[in-house]
């Protein structure tokens, strides 16, 4: 009987001392998910808002910090957060915004022409740096599925941000919405500060 | 809807845990019954809802300025960025965006308790044992719980929101302007539903050919019988079942549809429409065909604030598209934009050179020739060189010989129907003989073998259709489907778009379940996946807050030989 006690009274001491770290550890979680992986990025050709054709290899191959997400110009939550987060990246480096090189694509290629893309990038304020691009449903779909962010319909997608610092390999993969801080703290990494 | 659905989901979750779906019946009174429309803010009500639907659809206050907030913890937000309605919809019923879940805004869901569960249960909710019954996770909201939600994210039950909404920096008196209008947001269901019955109607305006209006009304008849026979046993399930949601029979009502015919000048229709609606007001229009402008339709569901889903025209309301009406294309105009973009800075045309667009002096010419020359305009290239033919001239050889020794090695845009490409052949040994000739489908129609032989290597077609090799598998859908109904295939372009109007008719209603708002129901369609399977004569048709052109694209085709010439892409779908 003593030994039982001593058992239970083991197992609930080891239940509260694992506890507190668990609790702390949870506190202080991320608040998105961050991971860094390898991507092989398709040769295609997109359309930018200046209706200007744009090797998509040759903009992301930069010596500049480059972020990549998904958007289109008439989504209701997920895009307008992640559009005001790069707009409000660029006021953080102004005004050496173009230190880093903005790219958002387009999920929906049938609405987001040059016209539509330049009316949103106004609506957020953008500045030299920033490029909306567009394409073939064909290519955007390659595009996408390159960095496993694939999505049948527009209206499925999640909110995902890709970061690479100048001459590297991997891309730091970000999932969730972001905050300006901790999006200038993941820019400060690229660049080993 | 989407938001609703969410609930849904986790409800039936809960329902296997608990084994049993319950709910809270909470006796609230309407919002909109229980207030007066005195104003606010030393506003008057009509002035007071003007200001607050402009801060939650525009995001300005009534200042004139940009609200400001804070999303994410830190990301200064402007209201011209994004509003309210962005993510909460025009409705206020919230939305569903990847795993993004806004939920509803609107008086009734506001101003009453919220439990994530239905309203209402058969049997009664208060017949079953307390611990099955549901708790209240949110109390109702009031002015002053709402405010302080909207500028600090804390809800009457003490939580605090995702940081996905935005903390409002708003002072009293625009706080109070806003949630004035968010407690008259979709406050109370539209008109054109009852216990029972939801009504819609259909349009046949002017001088309709028999043959065009029976087509599409046997197929929509077709498809209201049918979902009135799938639901007729719902009520009664209702009643004996266990656990069965008020909201879910709602859901199930009967759908009744009438003819509104309008005869006369289209000056009168408007006047038509509004003695319809007196004596039956309707939810939405469905489909509708007018011999000429839908114009003057467009402007009375506009004003008047009522869906019309898709009317079978070539002549939509092109500029000011508004919110109501749902177009499937732009029609013509949608050729002559994708002509222009396709031309924009090619090498294989002459850089600098006039393009030349012929087009009669009727409504189809000035519609595509204005087309392609707003798209030049807005790409920032010369406008191109107009002839318009009157309606005494018919041009033959001497007129296409003449025109190319005025302007030779361009391109020509010949916006023109069939019997007006007489003579054409005349250019092909022309010197003076053009870079490329453009052409409209939808000004040719099924003719298409009347484009010279000898000048089709450099012949463009603006097509904004599927391509025909790929059509007959939908087709076959459709045709399979009218068999089985006893329907006769007189006109199958007519026919496959109502086949649509019916089948995305059914989704949307299942989506709305039984919060009857137009703008909800127009909000649904909004938020809509992609449609490629039931459309038979576009590859595509998308949707998106505020879209109102469902098929955006239109290829730019070669030809091929003989009367009916293979048609081979030179283009994507969409010319950027």
């Amino acid at each position: 009987m003593k030994a039982l006690r001593q058992i239970i009274g083991r197992a609930l001491f080891l239940l509260v001392a694992l506890s507190v770290p668990a609790h702390v550890a949870l506190a202080q979680e991320p608040r998105y998910q961050r991971s860094e992986e390898s991507y092989v990025i398709p040769d295609v050709t997109l359309t930018n808002q200046h209706r200007q054709k744009v090797r998509l290899v040759e903009l992301l191959q930069t010596d500049k910090p480059v972020l990549v997400d998904f958007i289109y110009g008439t989504c209701t939550t997920i895009c307008p957060i992640l559009s005001a987060g790069y707009s409000s990246m660029q006021r953080k480096l102004a005004p050496a915004e173009e230190k880093v090189r903005l790219v958002s694509i387009s999920i929906d290629p049938e609405y987001d022409t040059p016209e539509v893309m330049t009316e949103y990038l106004e609506k957020y304020q953008a500045k030299p740096g920033w490029l909306f691009l567009t394409g073939s449903r064909e290519d955007i779909n390659k595009v996408m599925r390159a960095f496993d962010a694939y999505v049948p319909n527009k209206m499925a997608h999640y909110p995902i941000t890709f970061l690479r610092g100048p001459g590297q390999e991997r891309w730091v993969r970000i999932y969730g919405l972001i905050g300006t801080s901790d999006l200038m703290k993941e820019y400060q990494g690229l660049l080993g500060r | 809807m989407f938001a609703k659905l969410w609930e849904m989901t986790g409800r039936a979750v809960a329902a296997a845990v608990a084994a049993i779906c319950l709910i809270l019946l909470v006796a609230v009174p309407a919002p909109a019954e229980s207030l007066k429309p005195e104003g606010v803010a030393g506003l008057s009500h009509a002035e007071a809802l003007r200001l607050g639907e402009r801060m939650y659809r525009q995001g300005l206050l009534p200042s004139g300025e940009p609200m400001l907030a804070i999303a994410q913890r830190d990301i200064e937000v402007e209201g011209t960025m994004f509003s309210c309605e962005s993510c909460h919809l025009r409705s206020g019923l919230g939305a569903i965006e990847g795993k993004i879940v806004t939920l509803p805004t609107n008086a009734t869901e506001l101003f009453k308790p919220f439990t994530s569960a239905a309203e209402e249960t058969i049997p009664p909710w208060e017949k079953m044992p307390r611990s099955m019954q549901w708790h209240i996770r949110r109390p109702a909201y009031t002015d002053e719980t709402l405010a302080l939600a909207l500028s600090a994210g804390i809800d009457p039950a003490g939580r605090e929101f995702n940081w996905t909404m935005p903390r409002y920096q708003l002072e009293d008196r625009d706080m109070q302007v806003l949630v004035y209008y968010l407690r008259h947001l979709s406050a109370a269901p539209s008109p054109g539903v009852t216990e029972t019955t939801i009504h819609f109607a259909t349009v046949i305006a002017g001088d309709v050919p028999q043959r065009d209006r029976d087509a599409m009304l046997s197929v929509l008849q077709a498809h209201v019988q049918a979902r009135s026979t799938q639901t007729r046993l719902e009520r009664e399930r209702a009643r004996v079942g266990p656990f069965f949601e008020r909201k879910m029979v709602f859901a199930y009502r009967q759908v009744e549809l009438s003819v509104w015919e309008l005869k006369g000048p289209p000056a009168t229709w408007r006047r038509q429409l509004e003695e319809y609606y007196r004596q039956t007001p309707v939810f939405a229009l469905l489909g509708g065909i007018a011999n000429g402008e839908w114009a003057p339709i467009h402007a009375f569901c506009e004003e008047s604030r009522i869906p019309c889903i898709f009317p079978l025209t070539d002549y939509p309301q092109l500029a000011d598209a508004g919110w109501y009406t749902l177009y499937f294309s732009r029609g013509l105009a949608q050729e002559g934009d994708a002509a222009a973009r396709f031309l924009f800075g090619r090498n294989d045309v002459p850089v600098n050179a006039p393009v030349v667009q012929v087009y009669r002096d009727d409504r189809d010419g000035h519609l595509i020739a204005t087309a392609f020359r707003d798209a030049r305009h807005r790409m920032g290239q010369n406008p191109p060189v107009d002839v318009v033919l009157s309606a005494d001239t018919a041009p033959g050889a001497d007129f296409w010989r003449e025109l190319a020794d005025k302007h030779q090695g361009v391109v020509f845009l010949l916006w023109l129907s069939p019997r007006d490409l007489a003579g054409l052949e005349a250019l092909a040994t022309h010197p003076g003989r053009p870079a490329k000739l453009f052409v409209a489908a939808g000004l040719l129609g099924e003719s298409l073998g009347v484009v010279p032989e000898k000048l089709r290597d450099l012949t463009c077609l603006t097509y904004p259709y599927r391509l025909p090799g790929e059509r007959p598998r939908y087709l076959e859908v459709v045709k399979n489907w009218l068999k089985v109904k006893g329907i006769p295939a007189t006109n199958l372009e007519i026919q496959t778009n109502a086949y649509f109007i019916g089948r995305f008719l059914t989704n949307a209603l299942m989506m709305m379940e039984s919060d009857y708002y137009r703008d909800f129901f127009l909000d649904g369609i909004d938020m809509m996946n992609d449609e490629v399977y039931s459309i038979a004569y576009y590859p595509r048709l998308s949707f998106g807050p505020g879209q109102r052109f469902a098929s955006k694209g239109c290829y730019i085709v070669s030809l091929g030989k003989g009367e009916n010439p293979s048609l081979e892409p030179l283009s994507d779908w969409v010319v950027h």
